[in-house]
Parts: C-alpha cells; sequence; structure tokens
C-alpha cells in the first residue's frame, strides 16, 4: 500500500560517516586510545605472560626433553604462550572492559547514538584482533631476543593457526563480556573460564604427564588446539590436540551469542 | 546562530513528493512521535497501560510525570532502546522496534542512566559523536554553547553532575537531529545552570528541532513546554498546554487583603465567592471565576481599596499534585 508524504530533509547521512565499517573504525580506535591510557590492561595483558613463560623456561631449561615432543622447554612454552595471551586478552580482559562498559551505562550511550550491537560487537573484536597481535609480537619479540627462539617451520601455518586463535578467543571474550551483568561478574567468569584452561590447554604441564582426565579435559578447550597447532606449524611437534576448525567453530557460535545477547539486552 | 524555525507549513512549500513505504524515513505527513495505546509490563507489574499521544514538529512537549509514573520507560521505547508489549509507535515514520538504529542516527537523545568510558576525555566525547553524523554542529560553538570549553582536556571522570549534564546535552545536539529527547535534563544542575539550560532549550526549539523534554519538575515543564502529557502510574491522567491543565483542575482563586476594619459579610454576596475568613487583620476571600476583580471593585465602592490586594490562582503544581494522588478506579 502506497501514500503520498512529503520529504523535507535529506533522508540518508553520507555513506561514509553512516557505513557499519566507519562506526567500527571509529569506535575501534577511540576505544584502543582509551585503553592505552589503562596502565592496568596493558600490564596485565604483557606482563602476565612474559613473567611466566619467563619463570617456566628458567625452570625446565632449554635442552631437548621428551616430555615436550622433542624440543627445548623453552621453545616449547614460548610458542604456545602465543595463544595464551590471546586467551588471557580474549577471557580475562575483554569481558571486563564490556561488562563495565554495559554496567556504567556507555554501550546505552553508544546504542543512544545509533552504534548497532553489530558495530559495538564488531569494534570489540578489532580491538581485541589489534591489542591480541601487539601482545603476541611482545611475546616473539622477547623469546627471540632472550632465548633465541627459532623461526617457524611453517611459517603460514603458524599464522594461520595465530588468526584462528585470535577469532576464537576475542569472540569467546565478547560473547562472555555481552552475558555478564557488571565487570565484576566478568571478572569472576573470566578468572573461572582462564584459569583450568591455562593450565590443561598449553600453559601449565605438558600433556605428557597429564593424567587422563586431565587429557580428556584438554582435548576439548579450544586453547589446547590453537597452542598445539602453533607448536605443530612451528616447532614440528605434535603431542598436543590441533584440530583447526574446533577454535573457528567456538568463535562463530560465541560471534552469534554475542550479537544475540546485544540486541535483547541492549542497554 | 541558530538557523530560523522551519514549521511543517513552510517546509511543505518546497518538497517532493515520495512512496511512502513503512520504513520512509524522515517524512512530514504526521507528527514526530506518534503513540497509540502502548504497552509495557515487567514481571506482573504494568508499568505503561494504554499510553497515547502524539507530538507536533517543531514543539517542546512534556512528559511529566513522579518517580516510576513510567516516563522513562516510555522514551526508551520511542527510541528503541526498549520493547513494548502492546500499541503502536511511530517515531519521524519509523517504527523503533523495527528501526532503532537507523533511527537513533536521526534523533538527539540525553539519557538519564548513561555515561561515557571514563577516560575519555570531553573533547574526544565530542569529536567521536561528532564523526558518526553527516553534517555535525561547529564543535567549538556547541562547546560555547554548554560552557565546555575549559573542560576540553578533561576526562569523563573527573567531570562534575552538572558538567556530565551539559556534556550529554551537547552530544545530542551534535548531530542537528530534527528530534532530541532530554530525560531529566537540569537533575544536577544548580539553579543558575538550570536556568541557563532552559534558555539553550528554548532556542534548540527555536532552531526548528521538536524536543520531547521527560522531567519530574513542574515548574521546568511549566516554564518550558508548549504542551505536556502527564503520566501516573502508567497511565496518560492530563494532557494539553501548561494553562489548559490548570484551567480543567477548575480550581479556585484566593484573594487576600489587609483590612482590619472592614466588615467581611459584605463580601459574601459578590458573585464568585465561596467563602471569607479572616485571620487577625487579614481577610481571605475564595471563590472562582473573576472573584478578585468582584471584590477589588467592592473595596473600591466601599472607599477602603487595600494597597496589598493579591491573588493566588491554582498553579501547575497544585494540579500535578492532585492528578498524581487521584487513586485510579
Amino acid at each position: 500500500m502506497t501514500a503520498t508524504v512529503t520529504r523535507t530533509v535529506p533522508t540518508r547521512p553520507t555513506a561514509a560517516r553512516s557505513g557499519a565499517v566507519w562506526m567500527t573504525l571509529r569506535l575501534a580506535g577511540t576505544e584502543l586510545r582509551l585503553l592505552g591510557r589503562e596502565k592496568s590492561v596493558i600490564v596485565g595483558l604483557v606482563g602476565f605472560p612474559l613473567i611466566t613463560v619467563l619463570v617456566l623456561a628458567g625452570v625446565f631449561g632449554q635442552g631437548p626433553d621428551p616430555d615436550f615432543g622433542g624440543v627445548s622447554p623453552d621453545d616449547h612454552y614460548l610458542v604456545g604462550y602465543i595463544g595464551v595471551v590471546l586467551a588471557s586478552l580474549g577471557v580475562a580482559t575483554i569481558p571486563v572492559h564490556l561488562a563495565t562498559h554495559r554496567e556504567l551505562g556507555v554501550l546505552r550511550r553508544y546504542r543512544a547514538a545509533g552504534l548497532s550491537a553489530r558495530v559495538v560487537v564488531a569494534a570489540q573484536v578489532l580491538l581485541g584482533a589489534v591489542l591480541g597481535t601487539v601482545a603476541a609480537s611482545v611475546v616473539l619479540l622477547v623469546g627471540s631476543l632472550v632465548y633465541g627462539l627459532p623461526a617457524p617451520e611453517d611459517p603460514l601455518g603458524a599464522l594461520g593457526w595465530y588468526l584462528a586463535g585470535l577469532a576464537c578467543f576475542v569472540a569467546l571474550g565478547v560473547a562472555l563480556g555481552s552475558l555478564a551483568r557488571t565487570g565484576r561478574s566478568a571478572a569472576a567468569l573470566g578468572n573461572l573460564v582462564f584459569i583450568p584452561m591455562f593450565l590443561l590447554g598449553g600453559g601449565g604441564p605438558p600433556r605428557a604427564v597429564m593424567s587422563s582426565t586431565m587429557q580428556t579435559i584438554s582435548d576439548v578447550l579450544p586453547l589446547s588446539h590453537v597452542v598445539g597447532g602453533l607448536r605443530q606449524a612451528w616447532l614440528g611437534t605434535t603431542d598436543d590436540p590441533h584440530v583447526l576448525w574446533w577454535p573457528v567453530v567456538v568463535a562463530a557460535v560465541a560471534v552469534a551469542l554475542a550479537v544475540r545477547s546485544g540486541r535483547r539486552r541492549p542497554s | 546562530m541558530c538557523p530560523a524555525p522551519v514549521r511543517a507549513h513552510d517546509a511543505a512549500m518546497a518538497t517532493k513528493t515520495i512512496t511512502d513505504r513503512d520504513d520512509a524515513p524522515d517524512t512530514t505527513a504526521g507528527p514526530v512521535v506518534s503513540v497509540r495505546g502502548l504497552e509495557k509490563r515487567y514481571g506482573g507489574t504494568t508499568v505503561l497501560d494504554g499510553v497515547s499521544f502524539a507530538v507536533e514538529e517543531g514543539e517542546l512537549f512534556g512528559l511529566l510525570g513522579t518517580n516510576g509514573a513510567g516516563k522513562t520507560t516510555t522514551v526508551e521505547i520511542l527510541q528503541g532502546l526498549r520493547r513494548s508489549d502492546g500499541g503502536r509507535v511511530r517515531v519521524l515514520g519509523l517504527d523503533p522496534a523495527t528501526a532503532g538504529d537507523r533511527l537513533r542516527r536521526r534523533i538527539g537523545a540525553q539519557l538519564q542512566d548513561a555515561a561515557l568510558p571514563e577516560r575519555m576525555r570531553v573533547g574526544e566525547a565530542l569529536r567521536f559523536f561528532a564523526s558518526l553524523h553527516p553534517a555535525p554542529r561547529p564543535l567549538d560553538e556547541l562547546a560555547g554553547e554548554w560552557q565546555l570549553e575549559k573542560l576540553w582536556r578533561r576526562p569523563f571522570s573527573a567531570l562534575s553532575g552538572g558538567e556530565r549534564q551539559r556534556l550529554f546535552v551537547a552530544l545530542a545536539l551534535v548531530g542537528r537531529p530534527r528530534l532530541v529527547f532530554l530525560d531529566e535534563l537540569t537533575q544536577n544542575l544548580d539553579p543558575v545552570g538550570r536556568r541557563r539550560t532552559w534558555d539553550v532549550v528554548r532556542r534548540v526549539r527555536d532552531g526548528g528541532t521538536t524536543v520531547v523534554l521527560v522531567t519530574h519538575d513542574v515548574e521546568e515543564a511549566e516554564r518550558l513546554c508548549d504542551r505536556i502529557v502527564v503520566l501516573d502510574r502508567g497511565r496518560v491522567v492530563a494532557e494539553g498546554t501548561p494553562t489548559s491543565i490548570v484551567r480543567a483542575l477548575g480550581g479556585t482563586a484566593t484573594v487576600t487583603f489587609t483590612d482590619g476594619d472592614l466588615d467581611v459579610r459584605s463580601l459574601r454576596g459578590l458573585p464568585g465567592v465561596d467563602r471569607v475568613d479572616r485571620h487577625g487583620a487579614v481577610v481571605e476571600v475564595t471563590g472562582t471565576g473573576p472573584v478578585l476583580a468582584h471584590v477589588g471593585a467592592h473595596l473600591v465602592a466601599v472607599d477602603r481599596p487595600a494597597d496589598d490586594l493579591a491573588v493566588r490562582l491554582p498553579s501547575l503544581e497544585d494540579r500535578f499534585v492532585a492528578l498524581t494522588q487521584e487513586v485510579p478506579a
């Protein structure tokens, strides 16, 4: 059915200003600048994995070890910690950031300005990608300078696993942040997920020394697969599980959950 | 400064015909906001019960009610920030429930419970939200209007309540919206800031922007609004101009003057007088209609003109209190 009406003002903003991509970039850029002022985030993101990897590499030594798939423990942990920093970012940092935004009413302000749930989620994903890349780069840099980490045997494979891990954990973080009501609950939820995943998913003892129950749990953790894939592509070890589709599926489910949650609970 | 007001009939002089679809935006074929039979329940509690009203282009429209009357829920539904449980809502020709994001990019909103990231500076906030609009207001002009120039580099966490409020209003106006929602606008402002804000709101309306003002402050509604809807427990209990709502009260006027010697019995027979009381030298005459004129004329006629003759008419506040204290049937 049609009716004659009158139009008095331009109906659409210019594409450059109203496009979802533009808004996503603007929001991610702004949030990145603000996070750069949060010293606790930077210290937690880079400091935690660096200190842990330095301690573990120092404890287990630098010679080849059969419990570590025949490679040196420092290489084993350094490569694995690329995955760990992504998990730390995704599960422990992003949810708190996002839930705090909701708790304070920041998301509400964004929504009132016409930023859709999709744009907010995409900006968080982009933000996570940048932060994850920075944190992983720091680990690699320190690994190369301090422990002489070798170049990856399969650089493209390593890149693929890195991207899969990034997608998986950033999406998981956004989903957890969308579900948590407050920053405090997000922190509790994040720790609840991160600590067992860290210990059994590649950040703790090598798989060879785990009990069978621990190995079974480890097999379903996406971090185990990301870390396992990185080690396989970088060092050629195949002890850890490394099924590429698993972190990708987790990422897809997490994004769907985040968008759904954002639509259902906009403020 | 602000552009000249754009009224519906002026705008219609230079328009073109288009085909209307359900989601066709920015049309002037009807009210800017149209609400019919709006319902909202939280659990078993009904917070909006058949609310209906319309806001016309260029109006400064007030949604007045006590805390918990359903004002904020109503405007959140109008902005698509909350779903209704029934009724029909159109804002700028759009259904907020299905076109919320598009709608929100075309309106301005100052929300009651909202914040910015704590480390975001005032200037950054203005720049960021301006960048989301195709033709934003010049930021220096906006900052000057809302006294934000000196706060330009101050983070949000360091702003006082009043400063935050001014920033939010500036953000609501940065995109030159055709319609702006202001929710409890002068909350946290001191009396000077409050009056300054009222002046700017009038200027916003005079610039052609339709304003929906949500308030529990009767004085604010009375001073600012062209038209008011009074909400009470989720229902519209009065609608009209502040004057018409007061008139509908049918309330009495009270005339007072000082005369210790006047025989007040002579006043009881005057037209419209219901009651005469004396409190010492002060005489209080209560009645309806032009009772002041009759009392004044009588005092002149008996050669006892009072130099402190005063009248107190029923106010919007009286009407508001009466309306919101009535027990619904």
